[in-house]
C-alpha cells in the first residue's frame, strides 16, 4: 500500500520531485534569509555597544527600532 | 500623509506578525499536503500527475502578482517618492523570482508525463521565461548600481517595462494555439475545476503566501536595520 501511494501510478518521480524541489528551495531561502537578518541585528548590536554610555542611551531613547533590537537581544541572552 | 506607513511603525508591527505565521503555519502546511497528496481525486486524463498542480499553480500566481505588486509601487513611488516603497520591492522581488523559478520547474516535470516532454517553445512557457528574465534584471540593478537613486530609477524602469509581459502571460493561452492548458479557475465566471481538486489548490495557495508573507516581512526587517546601522552615528 505505501510502495502504491509512493509510485502514484507510475508518475510519483514527477509529483515527489517537484514537491521536493518546492520544499528544498523553499527552505533554503528561508535559512539564509533568517541567517542574514540575525548577522545585521547581530552588527547593529556590536556598533551600539560599542558608543560610550551616554551615546547609546541618547539612541535608544531617540529611536524605538534600537530598542526593540536592544530589547530582543537581551531576552534572547 | 502615508505615515502609517513610516519604518519605524511598520517594524513594530513585523514580529508580532512573523510570530503569528510561525504559530499556525505548519498546522496549515500539514492539512494542505493532505488534501493534496491523499484526499484529492487523480484526473480522469492526466491521472496522479495532476497533484502537481498543487505546486505550480499557486507558485505562478504568486509570481505574477509579486510582479504586479513590484509595478505598482515602482509607479507610485515616481509619483509619491515615498523610499519605503523601493525596500517593500526589493524585499518581494526575490520571492517572486523564487516562484516563479519554481512555476517553470514543476511545470517541466507536469509536461514530461502529461506531454511527452520537458520544455515546449509555447507562448505561456516563453513569457514565463521573460518574467523570470525581468526579475533577475530588476535584482541585479539593485544589487549591482552603487547609487540608490539610480538604481531605484533603473529598477522601477524595469518593472513598468517588464509589466507589459503580465497580460501576454494571462492571455496567452488564448491568443495563440499553446500546449499549455487554458485556465481552469476564472475570478469572473464560472471554473471549471471540481470542489475536490479546488480545495486543495486554495489550501496550498494559503500555505505558500503565508511563506511569502514571512519572507517577505523578514527581508523587509533586514533592510530597515541596514539603513539604521548606516545612521546609527547620525542619530
Amino acid at each position: 500500500m505505501i510502495l502504491e501511494f509512493l509510485s502514484l501510478n507510475g508518475h510519483g518521480l514527477y509529483v515527489w520531485l517537484s514537491f521536493s524541489i518546492a520544499l528544498i528551495s523553499c527552505s533554503f531561502i528561508y535559512l539564509r534569509t533568517k541567517k542574514t537578518l540575525k548577522k545585521y541585528e547581530r552588527e547593529y548590536l556590536e556598533e551600539l555597544q560599542s558608543l560610550n554610555f551616554l551615546e547609546k542611551k541618547e539612541i535608544l531613547k531617540k529611536s524605538k527600532i534600537a530598542n526593540q533590537i536592544y530589547a530582543t537581544s537581551s531576552k534572547a541572552n | 500623509m502615508f505615515k502609517f506607513l513610516s519604518t519605524t511603525t511598520i517594524y513594530l508591527f513585523i514580529e508580532k506578525i512573523i510570530r503569528f505565521i510561525n504559530s499556525i503555519f505548519f498546522i496549515i502546511l500539514a492539512v494542505g499536503l493532505t488534501f493534496a497528496l491523499v484526499f484529492s481525486p487523480p484526473d480522469y486524463i492526466q491521472g496522479e500527475s495532476v497533484r502537481i498542480m498543487y505546486i505550480h499553480v499557486p507558485s505562478a500566481w504568486i509570481g505574477l502578482a509579486s510582479f504586479s505588486l513590484i509595478t505598482l509601487l515602482s509607479v507610485l513611488n515616481y509619483i509619491f517618492k515615498i523610499k519605503n516603497f523601493f525596500l517593500i520591492n526589493k524585499s518581494i522581488a526575490p520571492i517572486g523570482l523564487l516562484f516563479t523559478c519554481l512555476a517553470i520547474v514543476t511545470g517541466s516535470l507536469w509536461g514530461q508525463p502529461t506531454w511527452g516532454t520537458w520544455w515546449a517553445w509555447d507562448a505561456r512557457l516563453i513569457s514565463m521565461f521573460v518574467l523570470m528574465v525581468f526579475y533577475i534584471f530588476y535584482i541585479l540593478s539593485y544589487k549591482t548600481i552603487k547609487s540608490e537613486s539610480l538604481s531605484i530609477k533603473l529598477s522601477s524602469l524595469i518593472a513598468i517595462v517588464g509589466s507589459i509581459n503580465l497580460p501576454i502571460i494571462k492571455y496567452s493561452v488564448d491568443w495563440w494555439n499553446t500546449l499549455h492548458q487554458p485556465a481552469s479557475i476564472k475570478f469572473t465566471g464560472s471554473s471549471s475545476i471540481h470542489a475536490s481538486m479546488m480545495t486543495p489548490l486554495l489550501l496550498m495557495l494559503l500555505v505558500l503566501l503565508l511563506y511569502s508573507a514571512m519572507i517577505f516581512l523578514m527581508k523587509f526587517k533586514t533592510e530597515i536595520i541596514r539603513i539604521k546601522r548606516k545612521n546609527i552615528k547620525r542619530l
